[in-house]
């Protein structure tokens, strides 16, 4: 049997999330306490629409909640995130619950009530603004491990202090390492004497305090 | 505060100034407690009656500068009684987890959400609740204190 997950509120993720969990093998029932997002998000015939608001255990009740595997609540307001996640627990005993928040302050009561996963917009959308504004040329970064391991794409240019240098002569601080180097025809796992190229791109997996130093060592700026 | 005598050590915090939180802020404050209220609109005070002797303070009681400004590590009771069933809730859970207020209470709309804190030590004021008992009681005497 596929396995259901079922998105509470929130429509623009919700539709994207929908999208992708059904391309994964989900089964997904959408929660939308407004009736004219909910018509659209029903246009997606895979997506099983409850219109009502999520909070309310009859609304989940009518979405088929109980036992369902994933729950993602998505409502603006974290007091109902924090009351649709503890009856997607407690009342409808759902495998896995994961919850946005928007004060940072409260992760720690959403952890302790029980909610599985916790992501904090306002910490993310921060993150990634910083990335953006101070880190030039570095592509992607993912916060990870509650936000103490970050994952880079380092672009290697010409004027990068590790170019043709081999893996063992980098000087990387501890605590960080470059799990793989993706050049133009493919992707290598390095090894000590696995040489770097100007036009690679080094992923970087490095406790966030390290980050900004392997970067440096990297890049030869900042 | 420091203006009348207090009979006891109790320190009352009420959260949300309806008809519900105002009645109950000014009785407390007639049996000289002390008593402080929040509500997030100030125009809620109003409500209060013009002999209140307890606090007011405006703001959001879900964030915790606001509630730190309510001195509520030094509370003995925190009483939720906003309009809003997940707000309440909220509130009262900060207060019993992160801040260990010992007597929490909060008025819910909608009983079948307690399971949810049944486990909390967090009591529960149901209106429906009440009245079902209440209006069973009164039209079938015979079978008292009937469950719902």
């Amino acid at each position: 049997m596929k396995k259901h997950a079922v998105l509470i509120g929130s429509f623009n993720r919700a539709r994207s999330l929908a999208d992708s969990l059904i391309n994964k093998g989900y089964r997904v029932t959408a929660i939308n306490s407004s009736y004219d997002k909910s018509v659209v998000l029903a246009e997606n015939r895979e997506i099983n629409v409850i219109n009502g608001d999520g909070s309310k255990p009859f609304v989940l009740d009518d979405a088929n909640i109980e036992y369902a595997d994933l729950a993602i609540v998505l409502t603006p307001k974290d007091e109902d995130n924090l009351v649709i996640c503890q009856l997607c627990k407690k009342k409808f005993k759902v495998k896995k619950t994961i919850s946005i928040l928007n004060d940072p302050l409260k992760s720690s009561l959403f952890y302790m009530s029980g909610v599985d996963s916790v992501i904090c917009e306002v910490n993310a959308i921060t993150n990634i603004i910083e990335q953006q504004a101070f880190y030039d040329g570095i592509v992607t970064m993912i916060p990870t491990g509650e936000g103490k391991i970050r994952i880079a794409e380092v672009p290697i240019l010409e004027s990068s202090p590790v170019v043709g240098k081999k893996m063992w002569e980098i000087n990387l601080p501890k605590e960080s390492v470059i799990g793989c180097i993706i050049h133009g025809e493919g992707t290598t796992i390095p090894r000590g004497d696995t040489r770097i190229n100007c036009g690679d791109k080094l992923i970087l997996i490095s406790a966030a305090n390290q980050e900004m130093n392997a970067i440096k060592e990297l890049t030869g700026r900042l | 505060m420091k203006n009348h005598t207090k009979i006891s050590n109790t320190y009352t915090v009420i959260i949300g100034c309806g008809r519900l939180g105002a009645s109950l802020a000014t009785e407390l404050s007639n049996s000289n407690l002390d008593v402080l209220i929040i509500d997030r609109d100030k125009s809620a005070f109003r409500k209060l009656s013009p002999a209140y002797g307890g606090l007011t303070l405006i703001g959001d009681a879900l964030d915790y500068k606001v509630l730190e400004e309510a001195q509520i590590n030094k509370a003995t009771t925190l009483i939720a009684v906003t309009n809003n069933d997940n707000s309440n809730i909220m509130v009262a859970q900060i207060c019993k987890l992160n801040f260990d207020v010992p007597r929490v209470l909060l008025r819910l709309y909608d009983p079948e959400i307690k399971c949810i804190f049944s486990d909390m030590g967090i009591e529960t004021i149901s209106p429906v609740t009440l009245s079902i008992d209440e209006i069973s009681k009164r039209i079938n005497p015979v079978k008292r204190g009937a469950k719902i």
